[in-house]
C-alpha cells in the first residue's frame, strides 16, 4: 500500500510539474477546453456535431470539446496506453463498461458520486437513466452506490430480419408445411420468436445457389441465420452469455464476492446445455463462422450483401443496414427483439447482454473542468438533446426519452429497445476482466470451431477463473 | 546459327550465370511472373476505383475495361474516383454533411515524420559508419552487434518505457519525439550498410590528401562522401519501406495532429463502426503507395547496390 | 538551490582537478554529483533535464578531449550510440529491470520478485503451457516462411538476374508487396480467403464444386498466414540475392564457358560463393522478423486455428492485460533465443569458422 501510495504522489507530482514546466495547461479563467478520447463512429461524431452546434455553456466560459477520434479496431490499445503511461491527456473517455474495473482500480476514473449529489437536477436525470444500464455503465463495483460514468451510446442486442425473404408467400407455404408452424415475418412475430424458432429458420432458408429463394434462383449460397461467433475481443461471449442466462445458468456473480465461485457455475449443467445450444446454432450460419472469424462486423456485412435471412447484432451496426449506399437489403427490413427461450411458466426469457459505452470522467480534470463538464454531461443527457440524438440514429437509456411515443418512430428497431431494457446485464466489471475475457474467448473458438465439446469449454473456463479470482482474492 | 537456338534459350535461359544480355524472350517470361505476383496489388488498386457497392458482389469484379473482350462483363465495373475523393471528405453521420476525415494532414505528417526520420538517421548513421570504417574503436564488432540488436526486440517490449519517458519530457504527441524513435530504429541498418560501403573505398586518395595537408572534415566531405552516394541514395530507400508502414509506435505516440496514415487507415477498417469499407481502405492504400513506390522506382539501381552490406566485395 | 551550490564548488576546487573544456574525468564527477542530487530533491520531470544537460556537459566534454587528441573514432559514433541509448537501449534495460519486479501497468503497485517472473511464464501450469505452445507455433511460423521467403526470393532473383528490356519496369512489380502496409495488405486477404465474398473460395467452388473454406483447419490458416508473409517479403529476399548475383564477374562465367563447365557445376562453384553470404543475411533479416510475426496473425486469425505466436501472445499479456513485468520477461526469452540465433548464423556465415 505505502508503495503505491508513493508511486501515486511521484506521479502527480510530476505531472503537476510537467504541466508547469511545458505550459500545457493554460488557466485562463473563462476559457475551458475538455479533451475527450472516443472511438470513431457515427454516435461519437453526432455528438461532436451537436455540441459544436448547439452547446452554450450556462457560465458564460468560452468552452471547447477537443475530441480525438480513434478508430474501433485501436481504441482499447490506445485508451489503455493513454491512461497507464500516466499521460493524463484526456478529460473524458468512453469506456467499455467492462473496462471500468480495470481504470478505477488504477485510480484513472473519477467517482462521480460527489457531483451528483452536490447537484439534485443533475442526481434526477442521472437515476432517470434505466436501472440495468446504470448498473452496467456506472457502477464499481458491480451493482454498488459507486457512480463512474454516463451513457453514451447504450446498445443491446436486435434480431434483424429480411422481409422479402420471410414474407414471401411460397417460403410461408413451405415453411408452414416443414415445420407445422408460421415463419415469422412481422416485428411482433419476430419478436415471439425462441432460439428453437431461430434454428428452424436456420435450417430452412439453408439453399445452394441456383435453387429457389423467395421465388427466383438464388444468386449465390444463401443461408438462414447469423450471429456472432468470433474470436477477437467479446465477439462470442456477448451471445453466449444471453444464452447462458435464459437457460437458467451464470457467468461468476462478483457481485457476490467473495463468496460467490467459478467451479459449479461457470461450468454448471444449465450453462453447458446453453453452450450446446448455442454451438447447434453454428451448422447453419454462413461458412465463415466455421473458421472462428465471424465477428460482429463479418456476421453484419453478411446480412447487409444479402447472404442471410436473419441476423442477432448490436443496434450499433444497424445504421448501416439501412442506407442504401452501403447495404443491398436496405428496402426489406424488419426488426425484433432478441430470440429468447421459454421459461417454466410459458413466458419468454430474455436476458441478454448489454453493449454500448459510457463516458467516464478521468481523476487529472482540474475542478473548472470539472464544472463545465457536469454542465457538458447534463446537456447532453437533457431530453431535447437525447431525443435529437435518437433522431440521428443514436439511442437513449433515459426512461422519460424512450417512454416518449416518439421514440419508436425515429428507426425501425426503437419498438424493440425498452421491453429489451428490462432484460439486460453485464459482464464483469474487476480488474482482471480482459484476462477473464480472452481466456473465455480462446475457449469459446476451440468450441465454435468444433475442437473441443461444451462441456470441456465450461470446465476449462471454469477452472481458470477459479484460480484467478482465488490469487487476486476475489474467490474466498 | 539458328538451329543451335534451343527453347530454352530463345525464351532467355541461354546460361545459368548470365554473359549476354537476354532477349525479350527472357522479357516476356519474366512479365508474366511479375504480372502473376502483382496480382494481389492489382486488384487493390482496382478495387480504389470500384463503385463502393460493387466491392463484395460475387462473382467478384475484377477489371475497369474488358480488354477486348477478353473479360467476361460479369467481372467488369465501371471505375470511379469518388473513393479517393471520399479519403479526404465524406459524411461521417447518416444524413450529415460531408466533413473532412484529416487524411491530408495525416498524409502530410506521414511523409514528414519518415523523411526527417530516415535523414536523421543517415546523417548520424553515416558519420558513424565512417567512424566504424576509418577508426576502429576496441571492441568494433561488440558496438555492431549491440546496434544490431535493437532490431531484434518485438516492439512492444519498449513501448512501455518510451511511453513513460516520452511522458516525463513531454514528447508525446510531437514531431520530434516519433522523429528521434524511428531514427534510432533505422540507424541500426543505415550504420551497418553506410560501413560497408566505406569498407569499399580505397583509402590512397584519403591519405594521398591528408598528405597534401587536407584537414580531416574536408577528406571526409570533400573525398569520401561523394563515392558513396548510392549507399545514401539505398540507404534512403531501405529505411523509407521500413518506416513507411509502421503502424505500433505511431498508434501509441503520435497525437491527433501528429498521426500517421498507417494509424489512421483503421478509420476505413472500422469504418463508422461497421467493419471494412473495402473501396475506402483500397484507395487510401494506393495513395499511400505512391510516395514511396516512385521513391523506390528512381533510386532502384542504387538500392540494389545498397543491399549488399559490403558481403560482396570488389 | 543545491544545485547551483554543487556547481560553485566544483568551481571554486581547482586545486582537486583542472578546469579545463576537455577534463572528462571533472565532467563525469561534476554530472553524477549534479545527477543525483537532482533526483533525489527535484520531481522526476525537473530532475530529467538537469540529468540531459549533465550528459550535454559530459558529453561535450568528451568531444572537445577527442577532438584535441584525435580520438575521431569515438567523435564519430558517439552520436548515433547515444540516439540509441536514450530511445533503445535505456527502454531495453528498463523492461529488463522490469521483468524483475510484479508489475501491472494499471494497478501502479510494484514488488521486487527476483526470477520469478521468468519461471511462472515457463513452469506455471495456467500461464506456461500458452507461452510454450505460442513459442512453438512461432518456431513453426519462422520456418516455413523463411524457407518460403528464400526459395521464392531466390527463384525471382535469378529471372532477374540478367539485363533484359523493360526489367527495371518489372522489377517495381515485384517489390511493391513490400511497400504495403500489413494492415492493409492483411485485411485484403481476409477477402481473398473469405469463404462467401473471397476470390479463392469462388474459384475454386467454380472449379470443383463444393463449398471451400481455406482458414477452418490449422494447415489451411497456417498456409493462409505464410502465403501471405512470403508474398509481402520475398522481394526482400530476392534485393539481397540479385545484389549477388549481377556482382559476379563476368571473365568468371566467360573462363567456364570456353572450359563447357557444365550450368551445374558453373552455379555452384561460380555463383553461389557470391551469394553465399547474402543468402546467410537474408535468412538472418527474415528469421529475426519472423519471431516479431503478429500483424497478419491478428488480422487473419487472432490466432484461432492453433496459429497463435509469440509476439501476439505477448501484445496479448504486455498490452491487453497490462502485465507488463510478464511480458518484459517473455520477451527477454525471445530476445535470448534471436540472440542466439544470431551468433549461429554470423559463425556460420563467417568463412574463417566454416574453414577452421
Amino acid at each position: 500500500m505505502t508503495a503505491t501510495r508513493e508511486i501515486n504522489s511521484i506521479v502527480m507530482a510530476a505531472g503537476l510539474a510537467a504541466s508547469l514546466v511545458l505550459g500545457t495547461t493554460f488557466a485562463f479563467a473563462g476559457d475551458v477546453t475538455l479533451t475527450m478520447a472516443v472511438p470513431d463512429w457515427p454516435p461519437t461524431r453526432i455528438m461532436k456535431k451537436f455540441f459544436d452546434e448547439q452547446y452554450k455553456p450556462k457560465s458564460g466560459n468560452t468552452v471547447k470539446l477537443q475530441v480525438d477520434f480513434i478508430p474501433w479496431p485501436d481504441f482499447y490499445t490506445r485508451v489503455n496506453a493513454s491512461l497507464t503511461s500516466g499521460e493524463k491527456k484526456y478529460n473524458f473517455i468512453v469506456s467499455d463498461s467492462q473496462w471500468l474495473g480495470a481504470f478505477v482500480e488504477g485510480g484513472y476514473f473519477r467517482k462521480i458520486n460527489d457531483l451528483l449529489n452536490a447537484d439534485p437536477e443533475f442526481m434526477k436525470t442521472f437515476k432517470d437513466i434505466h436501472p440495468n444500464a446504470l448498473n452496467s455503465y456506472s457502477t464499481y463495483p458491480h451493482k454498488s452506490e459507486n457512480y463512474y460514468g454516463f451513457p453514451q451510446f447504450p446498445d443491446v442486442l436486435v434480431n434483424f430480419a429480411r422481409k422479402d425473404i420471410i414474407c414471401h408467400e411460397a417460403e410461408q407455404k413451405n415453411f408452414m408445411a416443414k415445420f407445422n408452424q408460421k415463419l415469422p415475418c412481422t416485428s411482433e412475430e419476430l419478436d415471439a420468436m425462441t432460439w428453437d424458432d431461430f434454428k428452424n429458420v436456420g435450417e430452412f432458408f439453408r439453399r445452394k445457389k441456383g435453387e429457389m429463394l423467395a421465388g427466383k434462383p438464388a444468386e449465390d449460397d444463401f443461408y438462414g441465420i447469423a450471429f456472432q461467433a468470433g474470436k477477437s475481443y467479446d465477439f462470442s461471449s456477448m451471445q453466449i452469455n444471453g444464452f447462458i442466462w435464459q437457460m437458467g445458468g451464470d457467468i461468476w456473480d462478483e457481485t457476490q464476492a467473495p463468496t460467490s465461485k467459478a467451479e459449479g457455475v461457470v461450468n454448471s449443467p444449465a450453462a453447458v446445455k446453453a453452450l450446446e445450444k448455442y454451438l447447434s446454432l453454428i451448422a447453419y450460419m454462413p461458412p465463415l463462422a466455421k473458421t472462428g472469424t465471424m465477428d460482429i462486423f463479418k456476421s453484419d456485412e453478411l446480412f447487409r450483401q444479402g447472404k442471410v435471412a436473419m441476423s442477432v447484432n448490436w443496434i450499433g451496426l444497424a445504421e448501416a443496414s439501412l442506407d442504401p449506399k452501403t447495404s443491398r437489403v436496405s428496402d426489406n427490413l424488419v426488426f425484433g427483439m432478441m430470440p429468447g427461450t421459454k421459461g417454466a411458466d410459458g413466458k419468454l426469457v430474455r436476458w441478454s447482454n448489454i453493449g454500448g459505452q459510457p463516458f467516464v470522467l478521468t481523476t487529472w480534470t482540474t475542478d473548472a473542468q470539472i464544472k463545465e463538464a457536469v454542465e457538458f454531461v447534463k446537456w447532453w443527457l437533457s431530453s431535447n438533446i437525447q431525443h435529437q440524438f435518437a433522431a440521428a440514429g443514436g439511442q437513449s437509456a433515459i426512461k422519460s426519452v424512450y417512454s416518449d411515443p416518439k421514440y419508436v418512430t425515429y428507426r425501425p428497431w426503437n419498438r424493440a429497445w425498452a421491453p429489451s431494457l428490462d432484460w439486460q446485464k453485464d459482464v464483469w466489471h474487476v480488474p482482471q476482466f480482459f484476462e477473464l475475457l480472452t481466456q473465455q474467448q480462446d475457449q469459446y473458438d476451440l468450441a465454435i470451431t468444433g475442437r473441443q465439446d461444451a462441456k470441456t469449454t465450461q470446465d476449462n473456463i471454469a477452472k481458470f477463473q477459479q484460480r484467478l479470482l482465488k490469487e487476486v482474492g476475489l474467490i474466498q | 546459327m539458328t538451329d543451335r537456338v534451343s527453347f530454352w534459350e530463345w525464351i532467355g535461359f541461354r546460361s545459368v550465370g548470365g554473359i549476354a544480355e537476354a532477349g525479350w524472350g527472357r522479357t516476356l517470361v519474366v512479365a508474366v511472373v511479375s504480372f502473376i505476383y502483382f496480382l494481389p496489388v492489382l486488384f487493390i488498386i482496382f478495387t480504389a476505383i470500384k463503385p463502393q457497392g460493387l466491392a463484395l458482389s460475387v462473382p467478384p469484379t475484377l477489371s475497369p475495361t474488358s480488354f477486348f473482350g477478353l473479360i467476361p462483363d460479369q467481372f467488369v465495373f465501371t471505375p470511379t474516383l469518388d473513393n479517393f475523393a471520399s479519403v479526404f471528405s465524406r459524411v461521417m453521420t447518416a444524413g450529415g454533411q460531408p466533413e473532412s476525415t484529416g487524411f491530408d494532414r495525416f498524409f502530410f505528417n506521414s511523409i514528414v515524420i519518415a523523411s526527417a526520420s530516415v535523414l536523421l538517421a543517415l546523417v548520424i548513421g553515416t558519420l558513424a559508419a565512417y567512424g566504424f570504417s576509418r577508426y576502429p574503436l576496441k571492441g568494433n564488432d561488440t558496438y555492431l552487434f549491440v546496434i544490431l540488436t535493437t532490431r531484434m526486440l518485438p516492439a512492444i517490449v519498449v513501448i512501455i518505457p518510451v511511453i513513460l519517458m516520452f511522458r516525463a519530457v513531454g514528447l508525446s504527441g510531437s514531431y520530434l519525439g516519433i522523429i528521434m524513435l524511428y531514427a534510432a530504429f533505422n540507424l541500426a541498418f543505415t550504420v551497418w550498410m553506410m560501413k560497408s560501403f566505406f569498407d569499399e573505398l580505397s583509402t590512397d586518395v584519403e591519405d594521398a590528401a591528408r598528405i597534401d595537408g587536407s584537414s580531416e572534415i574536408k577528406v571526409f566531405f570533400k573525398i569520401c562522401l561523394p563515392q558513396v552516394v548510392a549507399g545514401l541514395a539505398a540507404t534512403f530507400v531501405f529505411g523509407l519501406i521500413l518506416t513507411w508502414n509502421e503502424f505500433l509506435f505511431a498508434l501509441l505516440l503520435t497525437g491527433p495532429d501528429t498521426r500517421t496514415v498507417p494509424v489512421a487507415m483503421n478509420q476505413a477498417v472500422s469504418s463508422g463502426g461497421r467493419g471494412t469499407d473495402w473501396t475506402l481502405l483500397a484507395a487510401i492504400e494506393t495513395l499511400f503507395l505512391v510516395p514511396v513506390f516512385l521513391a523506390t522506382f528512381f533510386l532502384q539501381d542504387h538500392l540494389l547496390r545498397g543491399v549488399t552490406f559490403g558481403t560482396v566485395r570488389k | 538551490m543545491q544545485l547551483m551550490s554543487t556547481i560553485r564548488s566544483a568551481k571554486t576546487a581547482p586545486a582537486l582537478l583542472e578546469l579545463s573544456a576537455d577534463n572528462w574525468r571533472l565532467a563525469v564527477l561534476v554530472g553524477l554529483v549534479v545527477s543525483a542530487l537532482a533526483v533525489v530533491t527535484l520531481p522526476a520531470s525537473g530532475s530529467f533535464w538537469v540529468v540531459g544537460a549533465m550528459s550535454a556537459l559530459v558529453a561535450a566534454a568528451f568531444a572537445v578531449n577527442a577532438y584535441r587528441r584525435r580520438y575521431y573514432g569515438g567523435l564519430l559514433v558517439a552520436p548515433a550510440i547515444a540516439v540509441l541509448f536514450v530511445m533503445n537501449i535505456f527502454p531495453l534495460l528498463w523492461s529488463l529491470g522490469l521483468s524483475f519486479f510484479a508489475y501491472q501497468s494499471n494497478l501502479q503497485s510494484i514488488r521486487f520478485v527476483g526470477l520469478n517472473n521468468y519461471i511462472k511464464v515457463l513452469t506455471d501450469e495456467v500461464a506456461a503451457p500458452g507461452n510454450w505452445s505460442a513459442l512453438i507455433n512461432t518456431a513453426m511460423f519462422a520456418v516455413c516462411t523463411v524457407s518460403a521467403q528464400m526459395i521464392v526470393g531466390f527463384l525471382l532473383a535469378m529471372l532477374f538476374a540478367k539485363q533484359f528490356p523493360l526489367r527495371k519496369y518489372l522489377l517495381i512489380l515485384v517489390l511493391t508487396p513490400m511497400m504495403l502496409s500489413v494492415v492493409a495488405s492483411g485485411v485484403f486477404f481476409t477477402y481473398y480467403y473469405d469463404p462467401t465474398f473471397g476470390i479463392l473460395s469462388y474459384v475454386i467452388n467454380s472449379v470443383a464444386g463444393g463449398q471451400f473454406i481455406v482458414m477452418d483447419s490449422k494447415a489451411g490458416a497456417v498456409a493462409g498466414i505464410v502465403f501471405a508473409d512470403a508474398w509481402m517479403w520475398s522481394p526482400f529476399v530476392m534485393l539481397l540475392v540479385l545484389a549477388g548475383l549481377v556482382s559476379v564477374p563476368k571473365y568468371l562465367y566467360e573462363a567456364a564457358a570456353i572450359d563447357r563447365v557444365s550450368a551445374w557445376r558453373r552455379f555452384w562453384s561460380i555463383t553461389f560463393p557470391y551469394i553465399r553470404g547474402l543468402l546467410m543475411l537474408a535468412l538472418l533479416f527474415r528469421t529475426i522478423e519472423a519471431f516479431k510475426l503478429a500483424d497478419l496473425v491478428i488480422v487473419l486469425t487472432k490466432g484461432g486455428n492453433d496459429t497463435m505466436t509469440i509476439s501476439y501472445h505477448l501484445i496479448r499479456i504486455a498490452n491487453e492485460q497490462n502485465k507488463t513485468s510478464e511480458g518484459a520477461a517473455i520477451s527477454y526469452i525471445i530476445l535470448f533465443i534471436v540472440i542466439v540465433l544470431t551468433n549461429l548464423y554470423l559463425y556460420v556465415a563467417n568463412p574463417k569458422n566454416r574453414e577452421a
